[in-house]
């Protein structure tokens, strides 16, 4: 069994984001960057998968992006992926391109499952799990909240809003992580000294013969209001009345 | 909600408990206060802390002050109406000769003073505290009246009896000036107005060195990292609320029960420096987190692991990080310096503010009002490294203050040593 | 523009957000001279189809094979419909159906794809919209290159549009079975319990703190006020250490960080440790007793009142009019 299992380096969204005054782009310096929560939790998974199959099981952390992203990849090798693959990118690609390039590395590293987050929390588009499963022409589990191996593929207990849903899928397939799939660990010393040794592998976008195709052209960004101010209601019924008029 | 103070009698920088403890103990004496909060009120370091009270300490005064904040605290608990102090005993336990030469030493120091300090055998630690693991353990020490203080709770109460008596807080409101005039503090400017005040009062904690950087100020204190993890309520492994503290020099490892899991904390040899200066305007320090992958973290499970076994990397559990306020000897800085007349400060409590901050008011509020206090402040006194040579630069600041951190439970301590913890 | 909607349906009706998703798509069409066509998928659609066709002219994908909403099948559809019709837009509610299905077939339709979309412009010949980005703390300006463009809008943002006077037409689309992909086979759905929903996956969320008393008190008050809004109940550690509330309730820096549409702090002073779980909400609204409760500093609406006497009030008055509140869907 291999596994795929997609990392994306983001600044932690609990911290206030602020905007460049142009416009263009969040003032990432000083911000903490993290590995996407929902993809800790799929290399978690992934973790757990292998050692109940006796470590017949490689798994490899692939991430798109600078220099930089090897950051989060050494978190995944620290928690223990195998091996890590870094695609060279310097402009951050949309959702489909991200999908492309995942495609062309699927095409490449042959995995039986791409395990990967819903989606992450800096663009927070929830897209890329299933444009690389539509691409490959894949079965896909999105929003998975248990993970189970069955004679002929996985079942999946699907997070959706009208309740718990369990699907099969046969192998290969995409699986996208939800919040209740797991908590994912800590690494230990010795795994963290390890990763920080273990060598990345490098592609470019030439490598892996993608040409960018723009989708999704980010225009403007601005910060929501900023800080809250509280409206003073001074009865039930007023209060009633505002959250009737707020919720539709 | 409330109008713009023009004048206070005196403006703390600062809603942590160190400031709000202040504060409160001003207005008990009828000064008009008021309290600035870059952020929210009790965020912070304050928000961070674990509240671990021991209170015997290496003197006796330090010791005196620590048992006077218990009362302070008592009699806050009935005003607002909580339980601030929970009074679970603590242990230290040593597992080699020279730790237990340490509680030897300290049972004896203690019960010269007066204090309620005995060794414990082995068994009884093993009994009371069926989550640990006791082999190997040499001795152990257990005071009865020690425990934790709440920080939440504190935080509230500072705040509920500080309004009855006036005090005034503004939130989301950093400082940023401080006005002086003929080396005297004529009160601070903030983005939503000034406010005149003969005095201004620097408890901003973390921040602190920044705030005395506006009067251009050398303050001898760093930002350092730490964290602790609480774990999950287990039913399988309950954790009794009322089990004792433990202090476990050796590992460099505090814990203390916390709804129906264990908080434990680590003063690592190793720690992070923070530039408070390069932070975000908008950091919030209660959203700070830790990566998976980092060496403070698995340097403290590591340590946890030795002596509690069931956890491990893959416990369920919180991470809780902050930014502590260190100094170059541990001791926190209060009252005045020479250059300007009226600013004070109230900071660097090393890990330990919310357990030294109900005293601490008290003493901050005699020197302001009375320019003196009957404790015996010689070891705290702010400017004790004013114009000793080599205490000036940020940079040399930083790497004692982390030499302190390092040392802090790593040191073996002799009978003159000073007790932290 | 061309817009094909992509309805969500309870096999009688069709649901509030998939209105709103064609209220966006109506204004679409009007700016843009286009016009607007439902696609419902699913087995034995008459129901369904003819409430649609209140609003606009109907396809219905009507097969066994499409009986639950399984992504490789659905999107096939879609994809199918979208190309056959020479759509320019598909449409859809952002709820996790329309995230699965939608986006698979986002997929197929060559990627130009924005989700969660809160306003948008015709603006030079192009759609301009607006999307929340980390966690809504900020809104993204954004344009899709590319035809068809497949949306998925917050139900919040957008009105249904009114219904037609004469109901309009309803066709059937042929559906292939044998060419329809069936590489996920679909077991079941455990519906959640009528009872509440957990705390850290509930978009509603009621939390009682310090100011109740007891179980029963926090039940009637914090329980009956979640059910009336149709949310879950959570605490804050106060009431947990107390023993009045299971630790699993507990929202904060040590319990639950949620970030629901709509959070209640009742009787919370709301100590920093609290707010780390919480802030982040889209709305919050705050009933205490103490009008200096740092609980307000961070709420939208306030409420000065004893717990006691207000949160009775508000379920009254909540149960009075049952129609008006319902959890918005996933966003």
């Amino acid at each position: 069994m291999k596994i795929l299992v997609p990392c994306k380096r983001v600044p932690d969204a609990d911290q206030k984001i602020e905007v460049h005054p142009d416009g263009s782009a969040i003032i990432s310096a000083h911000l903490p960057f993290l590995l996407n929560p929902f993809d800790a939790i799929a290399v978690e998974e992934a973790v757990r998968i292998r050692e109940q199959r006796d470590g017949e099981t490689e798994i490899l952390a692939v991430t798109i992006g600078e220099e930089v992203c090897q950051d989060e990849l050494r978190t995944a090798l620290a928690m223990g992926a195998d091996r890590a693959l870094l695609v060279v990118c310097l402009q951050p690609p949309d959702p489909w391109n991200v999908a492309r390039i995942l495609r062309a590395v699927t095409q490449r590293e042959q995995p039986d499952l791409v395990l990967m987050g819903k989606q992450a929390v800096d663009d927070d588009s929830n897209q890329v799990g299933q444009f690389l499963a539509a691409l490959l022409d894949w079965p896909q589990a999105t929003f998975a909240s248990r993970l189970n191996f069955v004679d002929n593929g996985l079942r999946v207990a699907r997070e959706t809003d009208a309740g718990l849903e369990t699907v099969t899928v046969s192998l290969p397939a995409v699986v996208t992580t939800d919040l209740r799939l797991n908590e994912p660990r800590y690494a230990s010393l010795t795994s963290i000294l390890k990763a920080r040794k273990q060598s990345i592998d490098q592609f470019c976008l030439a490598d892996l013969a993608v040409e960018l195709e723009p989708r999704l052209e980010i225009r403007h960004l601005e910060t929501t209001a900023s800080a809250r101010s509280c409206q003073w209601v001074t009865s039930a019924a007023e209060l009633v009345d505002r959250l009737r008029r707020e919720t539709h | 909600m409330s109008n713009w103070p023009n004048t206070a009698d005196v403006v703390v920088i600062g809603g942590g408990v160190a400031g709000l403890s202040t504060a409160m103990q001003l207005a008990m004496r009828d000064c008009r206060v008021v309290v600035l909060e870059r952020q929210q009120l009790g965020n912070g370091s304050s928000g961070r802390a674990a509240g671990l009270l021991g209170q015997l300490r290496g003197t006796a005064e330090s010791t005196r002050m620590l048992m006077d904040g218990v009362n302070i605290v008592r009699e806050l608990e009935g005003q607002a109406g909580v339980e601030i102090f929970v009074q679970t005993g603590s242990l230290r336990i040593a597992d080699t000769l020279a730790r237990a030469q340490e509680i030897k030493d300290l049972v004896e120091m203690g019960k010269s003073i007066g204090f309620e300090i005995d060794h414990m055998a082995i068994d009884d630690v093993a009994r009371s505290l069926p989550y640990m693991k006791t082999d190997g353990l040499v001795d152990a020490c257990y005071c009865p009246t020690d425990g934790h203080l709440q920080p939440a709770e504190l935080v509230a109460a500072y705040l509920h009896v500080g309004r009855e008596r006036g005090v005034h807080c503004e939130s989301q409101c950093p400082v940023e000036e401080i006005l002086v005039a003929d080396n005297r503090v004529g009160g601070v400017k903030t983005q939503r107005g000034t406010i005149a005040a003969p005095v201004v009062v620097n408890a901003a904690g973390p921040w602190s060195y920044l705030v005395a950087g506006l009067t251009q100020t050398p303050l001898q204190t760093a930002a350092l990292g730490h964290v602790y993890l609480t774990t999950r309520p287990d039913p399988e492994r309950p954790i009794d609320p009322r089990s004792p503290a433990i202090r476990d020099r050796q590992l460099r490892l505090y814990a203390r029960p916390e709804t129906g899991g264990l908080i434990v904390g680590m003063y690592a040899e190793e720690t992070t420096l923070f530039d408070m200066q390069s932070l975000p305007s908008g950091f919030d320090m209660s959203a700070m987190k830790v990566r998976r992958d980092d060496l403070q973290v698995a340097r403290l499970i590591d340590a946890v692991h030795q002596r509690y076994p069931w956890i491990d990397e893959r416990t369920p559990m919180t991470m809780t990080t902050g930014i502590m306020t260190f100094t170059p000897d541990g001791k926190p800085l209060c009252g005045k310096l020479p250059d300007i007349d009226g600013l004070f400060y109230c900071s660097g409590f090393c890990g330990h503010g919310i357990v030294q901050s109900p005293t601490i008011g008290v003493i901050m509020a005699d020197l302001i009002l009375a320019g003196q206090t009957d404790y015996d402040i010689g070891a705290i006194e702010a400017d004790r490294f004013w114009d000793l040579p080599g205490f000036q630069e940020r940079d040399r600041i930083g790497r004692l203050c982390d030499q302190m951190h390092a040392s802090y439970y790593g040191k073996i301590e002799g009978q003159q040593g000073a007790q932290t913890g | 523009m061309k817009c094909l909607v992509v309805a969500e349906h309870d096999g009688a009706t069709v649901r509030a957000g998939s209105l709103a998703a064609l209220g966006f798509a109506a204004d679409v069409a009007a700016q843009t001279g286009g016009s607007t066509t439902w696609l419902i998928l699913g087995h034995e659609l008459n129901d369904v189809s003819q409430h649609a066709a209140r609003y606009a002219a109907v396809l219905a994908g009507d097969h066994p094979l499409l009986a639950a909403p399984t992504a490789d099948r659905y999107a096939a559809v879609i994809d199918d419909q979208t190309r056959r019709g020479e759509f320019d837009l598909v449409v859809a509610a952002a709820s996790t159906f329309a995230k699965d299905v939608v986006g698979r077939a986002g997929g197929l339709l060559g990627g130009a794809m924005a989700s969660d979309v809160v306003a948008h412009r015709w603006e030079n010949d192009r759609l301009v919209m607006q999307r929340p980005m980390y966690a809504g703390a900020v809104l993204a300006t954004v344009v899709l290159s590319g035809s068809p463009q497949i949306v998925t809008v917050r139900p919040t943002a957008y009105a249904a549009p009114q219904p037609r006077t004469e109901p309009a037409e309803i066709a059937t689309v042929g559906i292939d079975a044998e060419t329809l992909p069936q590489h996920i086979e679909w077991l079941e759905l455990e519906t959640r319990p009528t009872h509440r929903p957990d705390v850290s996956e509930a978009q509603i969320v009621v939390s009682g703190g310090r100011a109740i008393r007891d179980r029963d008190d926090f039940e009637r008050l914090i329980g009956g006020l979640a059910d009336a809004l149709g949310g879950a109940t959570g605490s804050s550690r106060a009431l947990v250490d107390a023993g009045i509330t299971p630790n699993e309730f507990q929202v904060g820096q040590t319990g639950k960080i949620v970030a629901p549409e709509l959070y209640c702090a009742v009787g919370i002073s709301g100590a920093v440790q609290h707010l780390a779980g919480m802030k982040n909400s889209k709305m919050i609204v705050a009933i205490n007793q103490d009008a200096d409760a740092p609980i307000f500093e961070v709420a939208d609406y306030g409420l000065v009142g004893d717990v006691y006497q207000v949160v009775p009030e508000l379920i009254q008055r909540l149960k009075d009019e049952p129609d008006r509140h319902h959890p918005p869907p996933e966003s």
